[in-house]
């Protein structure tokens, strides 16, 4: 366990001490979430790679009044699952992280289809599951038929 | 969309009979599958259902080589295109099964607003049988290719070897 | 101008287009390969061909009507993604589970997974060419999907989990036909061994093929058998204990560098494995209820998110829960194991020749529609 400590010790540095959330209980599935912002997303990814972790999914989250972003790392022992969340405007880009996870390049290009998110310095920012021409993104919750459209801080507090 | 099948002008009765009796008991599937359904396609042509037993075991890799296309599993919009040419490749006569509820109408994909399915192969390609389920047992592919060597003979009383066969077993 | 003409002369390049119908490549998956020859320059999935818009089907269905999608992601094993489902909402709501209930879940889960392992070796190697180890795997999977069938009524889409236990209780002739499968397979395996694993063709198309090293799986998030093959002892049911797999006595098999061979290895040391834990499964099998005295219909998570990882035939997989409270999930995500699984081979097709691509393809155990969600 201590590498994992390291770890969230370090990104405490990196991003502020009240922006981590350490839940060793693994109630919610996730040992640490850090609250990073679009500058501080390349430091923090970079630590957890150098730390020896892996990019496990990026979701992207829509709601009224911003886009979210939550990027998943994780490492084969022990367990140690991070969440980072990126709060971005609608309008907002995010720098691509491909170049720290090779994974990134098709899970930007997933999110980049179904949110209308944008990436700069995306090598091959085209639809993954979509055909080529598609020009709508359906998980942006204003597409088709959904059950709510809310504000972040509803759900979340 | 649905194209209509090409008649040949010169037919004779007698003759088309019993290439019609061939064809029906020789089909030869293409090897094609889109989604769960693809499974229980290969179940039943595998050890125990096998398939073969009514001439339709013969699974070709290439189109071009195939007479029965089984649309087998649901078709998403980026699908659709392949599965037209896919088609238009085999020579006639050639038949269509639509296998499972998402080739018959979308299955359980088919909801309103729904923005990645074609619902229902019968869009893109002309369907001979539909074969219900999701996906349809082994058993319900091999009902509908039973129905199909029907359709070819034009009556399961005319499907002579069928009848034959059923001689001997109920002997 | 010089720039120019120091540029390699690369006009012996030409494409080759893989799919999306082509027999080894499982389904609706389209490879584009620059060839030089018969090597391969560069290789980029095209994929798509299956999406179904599952994330979506999420979010406009209540928690238990979105249970069928799950099982039609990864139709292979689609058991354990019915019961990973289960647990991501029985946690988020809080709900207890049956002894008995989870030990049902995890025999049934184990007999999924070596359904689709059978299913596996029994392609894989007819891409390879035999076809007679097919019939041979088709016939044990079939005793495997009467033992399903018989307790869920589904061959392939069981949705045989419920919020709070299972659907139906298993009786003693499941019991019994378990313990007679286990014994049936464990007396196959010589003919597995003799039929393929020491045939030398087969050890040729193999060995060597298709590397994927730890540092590589590290790069693209490779997960499942194929990370396992690398050395590497990554297995969710051993790292975060879910369900009550921690009571369990297993070994996750790992193989060395992470060949074609390996991974075959490593796959067929795993249905060994599964076969161990049923048998401890059913010895322990508790008397009891199947499910709880509430019937969970409509569910209302509290709000917040939740992350549930389980360990699918194929890999790590996990559910990314979004409630804002009410009967529809907010956000309904699904991490795919194969995902990561396909995407290396954009870099281990490099520089390998088209026969050992299809080797390849087949040997990282692909189910596009679960990519394609």
């Amino acid at each position: 366990m201590a590498t994992n400590d390291a770890l969230i010790e370090q990104l405490r540095t990196l991003v502020g001490a009240p922006a981590v959330t350490a839940d060793l209980d693994f109630s919610r599935g996730i040992t640490a979430e850090v609250r990073v912002t679009l500058a501080q997303l390349w430091p923090a990814l970079e630590a957890c790679r150098d730390a020896g972790y892996f990019l496990e999914t990026i979701t992207g989250l829509d709601f009224v009044d911003t886009n979210e972003l939550v990027y998943q790392v994780n490492r084969y022992e022990p367990r140690c699952r991070i969440a980072l969340r990126l709060l971005c405007g609608k309008d907002q880009k995010v720098p691509t992280v491909s170049d720290i996870f090779s994974s990134a390049l098709w899970q930007e290009r997933e999110v980049w289809e179904f949110f209308g998110i944008r990436f700069t310095d995306h090598p091959d920012l085209k639809p993954l599951l979509l055909p080529e021409d598609t020009d709508f993104h359906p998980l942006q919750k204003d597409f088709g038929k959904v059950h709510a459209y809310r504000r972040r801080d509803e759900i979340y507090g | 969309m649905a194209t209509e099948k090409v008649e040949p002008v010169i037919q004779f009765a007698l003759l088309d009979d019993l290439l019609n009796l061939a064809r029906a008991n020789s089909l030869w599937p293409m090897t094609f599958g889109l989604a769960c359904c693809a499974i229980e396609m290969m179940a039943a042509g595998a050890a125990r259902f096998d398939l073969d037993r009514f001439g339709a075991g013969v699974f070709r890799p290439s189109p071009r080589q195939s007479d029965v296309m089984i649309v087998a599993g649901t078709i998403s919009r980026k699908m659709a295109p392949v599965i037209k040419r896919l088609w238009d490749q085999m020579p006639n006569p050639k038949w269509c099964i639509a296998m499972g509820n998402c080739a018959i109408s979308g299955g359980p994909f088919e909801y309103p607003e729904q923005y990645a399915i074609v619902p229902g192969a019968h869009l893109i390609v002309p369907v001979d049988i539909t074969v219900p389920g999701c996906p349809p047992r082994p058993e319900g592919l091999i009902q509908g290719i039973l129905a199909l060597e029907d359709k070819i003979t034009k009556g399961e009383q005319r499907n002579l070897l069928r009848r034959f066969s059923r001689k001997v077993e109920a002997r | 101008m010089d720039e120019q003409l120091l540029e390699p002369v690369r006009e012996n390049i030409y494409q080759l287009n893989l799919g999306p119908q082509h027999p080894s490549t499982h389904g609706v998956l389209r490879v584009l390969l620059k060839l030089d020859g018969e090597y391969i320059v560069e290789a980029e999935p095209v994929i798509g061909y299956g999406h179904r818009g599952h994330e979506k089907m999420g979010e406009n269905h209540t928690y238990l009507q979105f249970m069928p999608n799950t099982s039609r992601m990864d139709y292979l094993s689609g058991l354990i993604y019915n019961h990973g489902y289960c647990l991501a909402v029985e946690k988020m709501c809080g709900i207890e589970v049956p002894e008995r209930a989870r030990y049902i879940r995890v025999i049934c889960a184990e007999l999924n997974r070596i359904s689709s392992h059978l299913l596996w070796f029994g392609t894989y190697v007819m891409d390879l060419g035999g076809f007679t180890p097919f019939l041979y795997c088709f016939d044990d999977r079939e005793q495997i999907l009467d033992l399903l069938d018989g307790v869920s009524g589904s061959r392939l889409t069981y949705s045989y989990c419920r919020f709070g236990g299972v659907n139906r209780d298993v009786d003693d002739a499941f019991v019994a036909g378990a313990r007679r499968f286990i014994a049936r397979l464990r007396s196959r395996w010589v003919d597995y061994h003799n039929l393929v694993t020491k045939n030398v063709i087969f050890i040729h198309r193999v060995r060597d093929v298709g590397i994927i090293d730890r540092d590589l799986a590290l790069r693209f998030g490779v997960t499942g058998p194929n990370l396992r093959a690398a050395g590497v002892a990554y297995d969710l049911r051993k790292i975060e204990p879910y369900e009550v797999y921690d009571r369990f006595d297993f070994e996750v098999p790992i193989g060395g560098k992470g060949d074609a061979q390996d991974r075959y290895h490593v796959r067929l040391a795993e249905m060994e494995q599964s076969c161990r834990i049923i048998e401890q499964a059913i010895e322990a099998l508790p008397a009891g209820r199947f499910r709880n005295e509430y019937r969970y219909q409509h569910v209302t998570p509290p709000k917040g998110d939740y992350y549930l990882g389980f360990e699918s035939a194929r890999g790590a997989t996990g559910y990314y829960l979004v409630s804002d409270g009410s009967r529809y999930p907010y956000r309904c995500h699904i991490r795919v194991p194969s995902f990561g699984n396909l995407q290396v081979l954009t870099e281990v097709l490099k520089g390998t020749m088209v026969a050992d691509a299809i080797s390849i393809l087949g040997s990282v155990d692909l189910v596009i529609p679960e990519i394609d969600r």
